[in-house]
C-alpha cells in the first residue's frame, strides 16, 4: 500500500507560499544569522540577485562581504571556494548556469569532489555549489541543459535537485549543515520568475521556521499502484499533470520524485517497482549513459522477479535545439509521459 | 467591526515609474482566510519588469484576494483585501 508523501501533506499546512526562489533564499538568510562563516558567491549575486533570483534581499542583510560578486572566472572564484571551504569556512558558490561548468570542472570534480578522501580526511571541504539548470525557454544548446547525470556520475559529490517550494528550503538548510561538499541543481523554470512563469506545482506552503529534509530520500508526489514514475526536477510537475489526464481513463500512476540523485533513495523506487512491475524514468538530461538507464539498472538489480516493462523518455543524444519547435521536440513533455505510462499499461 | 483594508496597488509604485499605468499580478503568497503580519510579503507585482513586493497593510486575514495571479491590473487599482484582527 503506497504511503501519502508525508512532505507533500506538510506543505500544504501552512497560511502562506512561496516561490521555489523564495524559499530558497529563506534558508540561505537563516544559515548566514546562525553562523557567520556562511557566505554567498557568485556572478550577479550582490545587487542583481541572482539573475534567476537565487540571492534576492542576501544584499541589504549581510553587506558585500558576505554576498559577493566574482569575475567571470568559474575555475578561480570556485576553487577559490574550496580553498575556503578547506580553510574552515562555509561558502556556497553558484556556477550561474551549470552549462559552464566546463571551464571549471577541475576545480570541482577533482578538487572539491576529491580533497577529502585524498587528505586521508585531514579536512572537510564543506561548501555548496548552486547551479541554475533546465530549458524550455530556447537558451539553445549551451545555456539549457540539466547534466544531472555527469554530476552524479562522479564520485565526491552530493547531488540535490528540488522540485517544489517546500523541498527547496529543506534541502538548502540539509546542504549548508553538511560538512561535505553538495552540488544544489535549482530548474530555472521553477524558480517562479516573472519572466519566466513556472507550472504551479512548485509554489508551496513552507513553514517560516527552519526544517532540513535528510539527502537520500525520495518523495512520492502522488501515490498510485499502476505504473511507476522516476522523475525529477520539472518532470515532476509534467508527470503529475500526466497522472492527472491518466485518472480521467482510469489509469492510477505512482509519481516518484528523487529529490537527490546522490545518494540515491533506491529502496523507494524498488517498493514501487514491486507493486506495480511497471517503469517508467523521466528524465531531462541525455538519454544514453545516464539517469534513466541508472534508475532502470538498479529496479533490475533489485527487483528484476516484479519487472514486466520499463520505458524510458530523455533528451536525446543530441545538443539541445534552439528553435522552439525542435527543442519542445526533444523535451519529454506532459503527453509524451502520459503515452508512456499507457503503453507500459497496456 | 472594522471594515477590511483594501491593499492598493498604488501604494506599492515603483518611484520612477509614474507614467507606467498597468502592472501584472506575478505571484501570490497568501490565500484567501491566511493569517496575515502588517508588514508580510503579500503578492509580488511587476511594474514594467521591475518585481516589488506588496506588503500587508495591517495584522489581519485575508477577507478576499481581488487580482489573480497572473492578471494584469491598472494602477490604483485593489489587490486585495485585509480583515485587521482586533
Amino acid at each position: 500500500m503506497a504511503t501519502e508523501s508525508r512532505d507533500y501533506t506538510e506543505a500544504t499546512e501552512t497560511d502562506r507560499e512561496l516561490t521555489m526562489s523564495r524559499a530558497m533564499v529563506e534558508a540561505i538568510a537563516w544559515e548566514m544569522r546562525e553562523n557567520d562563516d556562511v557566505f554567498y558567491m557568485g556572478e550577479d549575486v550582490a545587487d542583481y540577485g541572482g539573475i534567476f533570483s537565487s540571492t534576492t534581499g542576501l544584499l541589504d542583510e549581510f553587506g558585500r562581504d558576505r554576498v559577493m560578486d566574482v569575475p567571470i572566472s568559474e575555475t578561480a572564484y570556485l576553487g577559490a571556494a574550496v580553498g575556503a571551504a578547506q580553510a574552515g569556512m562555509r561558502p556556497i558558490a553558484e556556477l550561474m548556469f551549470v552549462d559552464f561548468f566546463g571551464v571549471a570542472m577541475d576545480q570541482i570534480y577533482n578538487n572539491m569532489a576529491k580533497n577529502t578522501y585524498m587528505s586521508g580526511g585531514s579536512f572537510s571541504v564543506p561548501m555548496v555549489l548552486t547551479t541554475a539548470v533546465g530549458g524550455t525557454y530556447n537558451d539553445a544548446a549551451q545555456h539549457s541543459q540539466t547534466l544531472y547525470g555527469t554530476f552524479a556520475h562522479l564520485p565526491g559529490m552530493k547531488v540535490v535537485v528540488p522540485s517544489t517550494a517546500y523541498d527547496a528550503k529543506g534541502l538548502m538548510h540539509s546542504a549548508i549543515r553538511d560538512d561535505d561538499p553538495v552540488v544544489y541543481m535549482f530548474h530555472k523554470r521553477l524558480m517562479g520568475l516573472g519572466w519566466m512563469p513556472s507550472p504551479s506545482g512548485p509554489k508551496t506552503g513552507v513553514p517560516e521556521e527552519d526544517y532540513a529534509i535528510p539527502f537520500g530520500e525520495a518523495d512520492v508526489k502522488r501515490p498510485g499502484d499502476d505504473v511507476t514514475v522516476v522523475t525529477l526536477g520539472l518532470h515532476v510537475h509534467r508527470a503529475m499533470e500526466a497522472a492527472e489526464q491518466l485518472d480521467d481513463d482510469g489509469i492510477d500512476a505512482e509519481v516518484i520524485d528523487l529529490r537527490t540523485l546522490v545518494p540515491l533513495d533506491t529502496e523507494t523506487v524498488l517498493d514501487s517497482v514491486r507493486k506495480t512491475g511497471k517503469l517508467l524514468v523521466v528524465d531531462e538530461d541525455y538519454q544514453s549513459f545516464g539517469v534513466t538507464g541508472e534508475i532502470i539498472a538498479r529496479a533490475a538489480e533489485g527487483a528484476l522477479d516484479d519487472l514486466s516493462a520499463v520505458k524510458r523518455l530523455a533528451i536525446p543524444d543530441v545538443p539541445i535545439p534552439y528553435a522552439r519547435s525542435l527543442e519542445d521536440e526533444v523535451n519529454p513533455g506532459t503527453d509524451d509521459i502520459a503515452a508512456a505510462v499507457r503503453e507500459l499499461h497496456e | 467591526m472594522t471594515d477590511a483594508v483594501d491593499v492598493n496597488s498604488a501604494d506599492s509604485w515603483p518611484d520612477d515609474a509614474d507614467d507606467v499605468a498597468e502592472g501584472y499580478l506575478a505571484n501570490w503568497f497568501v490565500r484567501e482566510g491566511s493569517a496575515v503580519d502588517a508588514g508580510e510579503t503579500l503578492c509580488e507585482i511587476q511594474v514594467e519588469k521591475v518585481s516589488i513586493d506588496v506588503a500587508a497593510p495591517t495584522t489581519g486575514t485575508v477577507a478576499e484576494i481581488v487580482v489573480a495571479e497572473g492578471d494584469d491590473f491598472a494602477r490604483g487599482d485593489v489587490l486585495a483585501r485585509v480583515q485587521p484582527s482586533a
